[in-house]
């Protein structure tokens, strides 16, 4: 035991003998972590918000042409009585080209193929208090007789009914790609990090190369040698985690909150609990990142 | 008669404490504060002691050979035995291998071939883990002493216990006590460039006897200091042998080697070209 105070004395004095470098290998150790932590946060957030998404899905159910009025409104009417359903409301033939046209103004030529004619059936339009109760409700409407009549296509009544599970499949994409992005970045972040505890580290051993060949001399242990080193580096990387950390949670408490004002419609509130394990993942990231750094360097520049 | 016999009984220990490696530390304090003082006899006239038991130190056909210069070996073909208590000194040229010879005794070098044997244990087989064992049984003296700068006295031969996990009791015991043996109680406090040359080296054979090895080596002790001073250092040494500690001594001193008469072991260009009980120097420089 009396050694772990030895090797804390010797490694704070190393930090005090190379402030600039061991400075630079913790703000790099900082920034990999912040990105990560980031990143970890950013994560835990779009999986929440992919999660309401996915269940704030609303159902759309598509009418024939030639569906007369009076049966619509009776449909509308028998959704608006069922359990979990907040409004109803209905999209005419040219509401619904008018939608088209408005999300085609990137490629108006589209629209120029149309001839004037217009495809795209009217619809019903449903939205849910309770989003878990999709299914159940799209089901109750499909069974619906009247619905039956005057869908598109009356042998295939559910192939009328859509609820969108494609959006949730097209944000899952872009997160992916945002995954990669970021797992390339941290491994960059990662290998800089590694280079500059390395530096230090070597720069340490330097320093202290005179009482080295004595310790070798008088015969103490490896481990005894190394010790002050790898505490360096795991000093290091634990004093860049926690300023890590207290930067992710000064986001947290100012501009998330910030956010959520500014975009109202989504959820940015990730639990406590989810916070304290991206926490204690950066310090073991962190420590993990110091203490190979260190092992580099004591197997380039240590012979013991 | 009485002296032979301590003498015998403490070469014996010595022997076994090299076999034991670290394992035979002191127990009690009381054991701790006079096994050192008990065991330094008065200084007075003594004979060589004679070779007896295993030897603690055998070389068998040791050569080593430096990339560097693979066709001039650092050490050709050198077998010898070294017993316990011996004093010896290891004469010769620059280049005739005396470093690499002492190198190869605390495992900073391999043999490239041969076998190098301290206390039954094959150094060239020796694990590396095992390296810091063997070297806490062989204490080292330098020319340069290699003393920290920013260390005081006490400071400096306190590491050598600290490093090697004693306790700070041990420290504070051991410390004080070597220190007075080797002269120096009065400079504790002192840093490394407020002593002389003699003194500097005083606390350098401090530091390198404070965890008692069995085996003392000395490379060119004296190669810094006048005469006068060197004599001093002889008789330290002398004195510590006396204690049943094995002595080698590298040097250069042509008339220290000849005034005390002692196993003379002599290298040119790497061949062992003497070795003789109450040699001379015995190079014409």
């Amino acid at each position: 035991m009396s050694s772990i105070g030895y090797f804390f004395k010797e490694s704070l004095q190393g930090f005090v003998r190379n402030l600039s470098t061991a400075l630079g290998s913790i703000v790099t150790i900082f920034l990999s972590l912040l990105i990560i932590g980031i990143f970890l946060v950013g994560g835990s957030m779009i999986e929440r918000l992919m999660s309401s998404v996915e269940s704030e899905v609303s159902i759309t159910c598509y009418v024939a042409d030639d569906a007369p009025d009076a049966k619509i409104q009776q449909v509308m009417g028998t959704i608006n009585g069922m359990s979990d359903v907040q409004s109803v409301g209905f999209t005419s033939k040219d509401q619904a080209l008018e939608n088209f046209r408005n999300s085609m103004t990137a490629n108006p030529e589209i629209l120029d193929q149309l001839d004037g004619n217009n495809p795209l059936p009217a619809s019903i339009d449903v939205e849910l208090t309770n989003p878990q109760s999709v299914s159940s409700v799209a089901a109750a409407i499909q069974a619906d007789p009247i619905y039956g009549q005057i869908c598109e296509d009356p042998n295939d009544v559910g192939d009328s009914i859509k609820y969108g599970q494609g959006t949730v499949e097209r944000l899952f994409q872009i997160t992916n790609y945002v995954r990669y992005i970021g797992i390339a970045l941290i491994a960059i972040l990662i290998f800089i990090a590694l280079v500059f505890i390395n530096n230090t580290i070597r720069l340490a051993i330097l320093a202290r190369r005179k009482e080295i060949a004595i310790m070798r001399l008088v015969g103490a242990s490896n481990g005894f040698i190394r010790g002050p080193f790898l505490m360096e580096g795991a000093l290091h990387a634990l004093i860049g985690s926690l300023l890590a950390i207290l930067v992710i949670q000064l986001l947290r408490m100012f501009a998330i909150p910030a956010l959520q004002n500014a975009i109202r419609f989504l959820d940015f509130s990730i639990s406590d609990s989810t916070y304290l394990f991206i926490y204690a993942m950066l310090v073991i990231f962190g420590l993990l990142i110091g203490l190979v750094g260190s092992m580099f360097a004591m197997r380039r520049y240590l012979k013991v | 008669m009485a002296q032979d016999a301590s003498r015998a009984r403490a070469a014996r220990s010595s022997a076994r404490r090299t076999s034991a490696a670290h394992a035979s530390q002191p127990k009690s304090k009381a054991q701790l504060t006079s096994q050192l003082s008990q065991a330094l006899p008065v200084l007075g006239i003594d004979d060589v002691p004679a070779k007896m038991g295993t030897p603690v130190i055998t070389l068998e056909h040791v050569t080593k050979v430096y990339p560097a210069q693979p066709n001039r070996p650092a050490l050709s073909d050198v077998s010898l035995q070294i017993y316990a208590g011996e004093f010896l000194f290891l004469v010769g040229h620059s280049g005739s291998g005396k470093s690499t010879f002492i190198k190869l005794l605390t495992r900073e070098l391999k043999p490239t071939q041969g076998h190098i044997y301290v206390a039954d244990e094959d150094l060239s087989s020796m694990r590396n883990w095992r390296v810091p064992y063997l070297r806490r049984n062989i204490g080292c003296v330098f020319q340069d002493f290699k003393l920290l700068p920013n260390k005081t006295v006490f400071e400096n031969v306190a590491f050598a216990l600290e490093v090697i996990g004693k306790s700070k009791h041990v420290v504070k015991t051991q410390v004080p006590e070597v220190l007075r043996l080797v002269g120096l109680q009065e400079k504790l406090n002192k840093k490394p460039d407020q002593l002389s040359g003699g003194e500097q080296q005083r606390v350098s054979i401090a530091r390198a006897i404070v965890n008692r090895p069995p085996l003392l080596i000395c490379d060119e002790p004296t190669g810094n200091l006048d005469p006068q001073t060197s004599r001093g250092i002889m008789d330290l040494l002398e004195r510590i042998n006396r204690t049943g500690t094995t002595v080698l001594v590298a040097t250069h001193d042509r008339e220290m080697v000849d005034n005390m008469r002692r196993r003379v072991i002599a290298l040119d260009r790497g061949h062992l070209t003497r070795d003789q009980d109450r040699g001379v120097y015995g190079f014409d420089v």
